[in-house]
């Protein structure tokens, strides 16, 4: 049996795994002095809340509702026959859909989103 | 910026509203990164600062939010491409099944126009049979018949018909004639009966029911 002494997270180890590009693991951090940013802390209020979860559900549901999401299927699909079915990676359709994507999020769902968490800062900054 | 705890009293809700209306319907109604600044030292001018932090926070929260969505949709639509579920990826395929829809809702003989007259399918997908076919009663005769048979079941009931005027002028006289059986008027012609008791030629007392007696059926 092989040892190896240290494991390296490469993709040509997993070849089912290269359409996945992640950012390495980074090392725990030296400086344990940095002060969390209010959003690291607004964020973090959020998850232990549970908000963060309705928040998303909320949002998933209003957008399949509006059509967004078939939209959204739609440009991967277009993208895919252009570019061939074996050389689509999610990253590719991550950068595809997510200009389109982040400017047809139509008015009033936004609003909508933005209400609710405005009131959870009320509620979670008092 | 330091944590802080950031107080936002109720007197704010209404300028929040229109900060937040004025940075959805700004130039891009995106976020990135150089605008967002922008925006914000913009903004620092006309509202004041827990407003714009709380608007430029919720924002974040927002991108968030559909950033994570953006990723499960491209991860799907990756999932059904890689897997071969997508049945159009091609535009040729597409293609020839919508020609082959086509040709097959043509040759459909449950579709033909021609054929049935009246067995069409309308503009709102519904087709009609030719006959219809919604039963009721007769309120002459007190029978069950079908809608599309009903004018011609009237006739027969009411006395527009050669058998129904006969019918009458049998009952009105069959008290006091007798008549032979080798007569044109048929002793045995059908009549729609009621529920009464009526003399044929023969003297009998008939019991009538819905169906004639002689066994022949009226109704077609």
């Amino acid at each position: 049996m092989s040892t190896k002494p240290v494991f390296h997270k490469t993709n040509k180890s997993h070849p089912w795994r290269a359409s996945i590009k992640r950012p390495p693991t980074p090392d725990a951090e030296e400086d344990q002095d940095r002060e969390p940013t209010l959003q690291e802390i607004i964020n973090i209020k959020l998850i232990e809340s549970g908000e963060k979860e309705k928040l998303k559900e909320l949002l998933r549901e209003r957008l399949i509702e509006c059509g967004w999401r078939d939209e959204m299927k739609a440009l991967c699909r277009a993208f895919t026959r252009k570019k061939g079915r074996d050389n689509v990676t999610v990253d590719d359709l991550v950068r595809v859909i997510t200009p389109k994507g982040r400017a047809s999020v139509p008015d009033s769902v936004k609003a909508e989103l933005l209400q609710r968490i405005r009131a959870f800062l009320q509620t979670a900054a008092l | 910026m330091q944590a802080q705890l950031i107080c936002f009293p109720r007197v704010y809700i209404s300028p929040v509203s229109v900060a937040l209306s004025t940075l959805m319907s700004g130039p891009n109604g995106d976020d990135m990164p150089s605008d967002s600044q922008n925006m914000f030292f913009v903004m620092l001018v006309v509202f004041p600062m827990s407003i714009v932090v709380c608007v430029q926070l919720a924002l974040h929260v927002f991108g968030d939010l559909l950033d994570s969505i953006i990723v499960d949709v491209a991860s799907e639509c990756h999932r059904i491409v890689r897997l071969g579920l997508e049945r159009n990826l091609d535009e040729e395929e597409e293609e020839l099944r919508l020609s082959a829809q086509a040709r097959a809702r043509i040759a459909d003989p449950s579709n033909n126009v021609e054929a049935n007259g009246k067995y069409v399918v309308d503009i709102f997908g519904q087709t009609h049979p030719p006959v219809a076919n919604e039963i009721f009663d007769c309120m002459n005769c007190g029978r069950s018949i079908m809608a599309g048979r009903f004018a011609p079941h009237l006739e027969k009931c009411m006395g527009k018909g050669r058998k129904a005027r006969l019918k009458a002028t049998r009952s009105s006289t069959a008290a006091q004639n007798r008549y032979s059986r080798g007569s044109p008027v048929s002793t045995y012609s059908p009549y729609s009966s009621t529920a009464s008791i009526n003399r044929l030629s023969n003297g009998n007392p008939r019991v009538a029911t819905g169906e004639c007696s002689n066994g022949t059926v009226e109704e077609p």
